[in-house]
């Protein structure tokens, strides 16, 4: 455990005051978590449980009620504390009059940035999420899926230690989505710390080593992804899959992702996964490893806020 | 952070100035004064008869009386500056308040956010950039129509120049209402109607004296100088700018006072309530 770490709060509270004092909302209440720099966090929780209004105390954009927030040892209430950090907030309205690569200049400039290493940079990233031939685009021609990957291109032109994604696969195809992940596997390589605040279970099990689950506004679980997954389902792990093959294995799977040249498929049941083990070995793929798991992220969810 | 600060805030005002420029705010007040500008160089013809007398002409009719060249150019200077005043500071408010809260809409604002920039260098520059772009299409339309008509007839009113500062400082006093409207209601509509009504409610306003006159209970009079001395005074305001231009000494400067001071009132509580508002 490294000493300062890349997100701490302690007892975070947010209540939202209505007038007269009658209805207020107490978004979230009493929030201790610590986030280790390097490390790959998911936070969920169902609509309402208080996830974008924790992300947004944590970037100052809402006020705490009580308790305290740091980002790498900083106070998150000065703007020093946002230096090191790349935010793509939910439901962005990026500037429809600019361009994509002006849009990258822009907030690259406001984070710092020098001109020359702004113009490398958004070559780069525009290149990174597959968007070269647009950056003379107007955004207002873009679609949402083109919009949401260029505002992950946005949060990481500046090299942030800290990547806050809220909601990063909105409006993304399952190609864009891949893309995404696997662009967010070379960051966490790399040793930048990911804050993934999201709903899509499946994408959190398969990207994050450690989650949080909010309910109500306050913490029900925190843990390690593979400590609470440990459980019902099987986790198949092959090499040497053609993407013929991992194209369809995995429109049958519950979530499916590649390391180091590994694909991992989490299957329901067993049944499932033995189907795709045949398919696997009739293509003469190596089999890594077949284990069973008790659960999945999604039942630990479940469970969690009792639905 | 403050090796920082002037990149920023020229980058803030950058794009302020961008998204006017592409949302046609810009480009649409540049024509008017443009067209305005034109209207004189072209279609209006001054002959000046001996030095001192002038005949006028519009679309070829000419105006037969000989008039003195300096009073009919000043005449001319004071209703160009009378016309920018009302009808421009009009179209300025209307532009601005587009502007404004356009900055500030969910989705964009937490971005901006989220930089490591103050928020009320944020605000501040937006404020600023609105300022200097309405200052420039002033100063564009006056120094157009002062060297036009300086052309034409070889006199130049320095004093017509007075309308520059004086219309940027009433619509500076004026986009701070914009603005603190436009940071607590984020809404263009809103910002434009209660601007547009302190500036139609000013004139009446002024009617102070006259009204302690009618009104029949003691409190209500207060009540009317209580807001003729709150808020800011638009029409006097276009009394000074009209005696400067003309030339005329002005009797009372205290309109301009008390209109800086609510200016600087309402943008401390438009910075103070962004601060504070969360997103």
């Amino acid at each position: 455990m490294s000493e300062t770490a890349a997100v701490e709060t302690h007892d975070l509270t947010k209540v939202y005051r209505t007038l007269l004092r009658r209805r207020d909302v107490r978004a979230v209440e009493g929030v201790s978590l610590r986030v280790e720099a390097g490390s790959t966090f998911g936070l969920l929780g169902p609509n309402g449980a208080g996830k974008t209004t924790f992300v947004k105390m944590l970037l100052s954009a809402v006020r705490p009620t009580a308790g305290f927030a740091r980002i790498f040892g900083v106070d998150c209430r000065r703007s020093q504390a946002r230096r090191p950090v790349g935010y793509l907030p939910e439901n962005h309205r990026l500037p429809g009059y600019m361009t994509g690569r002006g849009m990258l200049d822009y907030y690259a400039a406001l984070s710092g940035m020098g001109a020359r290493a702004r113009r490398r940079r958004a070559a780069e990233l525009l290149a990174l999420v597959g968007l070269e031939k647009w950056g003379s685009t107007r955004l207002s021609r873009y679609s949402k899926g083109m919009l949401q990957r260029l505002g992950l291109a946005q949060a990481m032109m500046h090299s942030p230690r800290l990547l806050v994604l809220d909601e990063p696969s909105d409006g993304v195809d399952p190609v864009g989505r891949r893309q995404i992940r696997e662009i967010l596997r070379e960051l966490e390589e790399r040793g930048v710390t990911v804050f993934i605040n999201s709903h899509l279970l499946a994408e959190v099990e398969l990207f994050c080593r450690e989650v949080a689950i909010l309910h109500r506004g306050r913490v029900a679980l925190v843990g390690k992804v593979k400590e609470l997954t440990a459980g019902k389902g099987y986790r198949l792990v092959a090499a040497g899959v053609p993407e013929r093959l991992e194209a369809e294995l995995r429109a049958r799977v519950a979530a499916a992702a590649r390391r180091d040249g590994l694909l991992e498929l989490q299957f329901p049941s067993r049944e499932e996964a033995n189907q795709a083990l045949d398919l696997l070995r009739r293509e003469g793929c190596e089999i890594e490893s077949l284990t069973p798991t008790t659960s999945t992220l999604e039942d630990v969810f479940m469970r969690t806020v009792n639905v | 952070m403050s090796r920082l600060r002037l990149p920023v805030t020229v980058v803030l005002i950058r794009d302020t100035f961008h998204e006017a420029i592409v949302r046609w705010v810009f480009w649409g007040t540049f024509a008017l004064c443009t067209a305005l500008i034109l209207f004189f160089l072209f279609l209006l013809r001054i002959d000046v008869v001996e030095g001192a007398k002038a005949t006028i002409s519009l679309f070829g009719q000419k105006e037969s009386k000989a008039m003195d060249v300096a009073k009919l150019v000043r005449q001319i200077h004071s209703a160009v500056a009378a016309f920018l005043y009302m009808m421009g500071m009009f179209l300025a408010v209307f532009a601005s308040a587009t502007l404004m809260p356009a900055a500030l809409e969910r989705g964009r604002v937490e971005l901006l956010l989220s930089k490591p920039l103050r928020r009320w260098h944020i605000l501040l520059a937006r404020y600023s950039a609105n300022l200097l772009l309405v200052m420039l299409n002033i100063g564009y339309l006056i120094l157009g129509v002062w060297a036009v008509f300086g052309w034409k007839t070889g006199v130049w009113h320095a004093s017509f120049l007075y309308a520059i500062p004086a219309t940027a400082f009433m619509f500076a006093v004026l986009l701070a209402v914009v603005t603190l409207v436009a940071v607590f209601s984020e809404s263009a509509a809103l910002a434009t109607m209660i601007t547009f009504a302190m500036m139609v409610m000013s004139p009446i306003l002024a009617q102070h004296k006259l009204m302690a006159k009618l009104l029949s209970s003691e409190w209500t009079r207060q009540v009317w100088r209580g807001f003729y001395h709150a808020l800011p005074k638009f029409f006097d305001v276009g009394g000074i700018n009209m005696d400067l231009v003309m030339g005329r000494a002005v009797s009372n400067w205290a309109p301009v006072w008390t209109s800086t001071a609510f200016g600087l009132v309402v943008l401390s509580a438009a910075l103070f309530l962004f601060q504070k508002r969360d997103y």
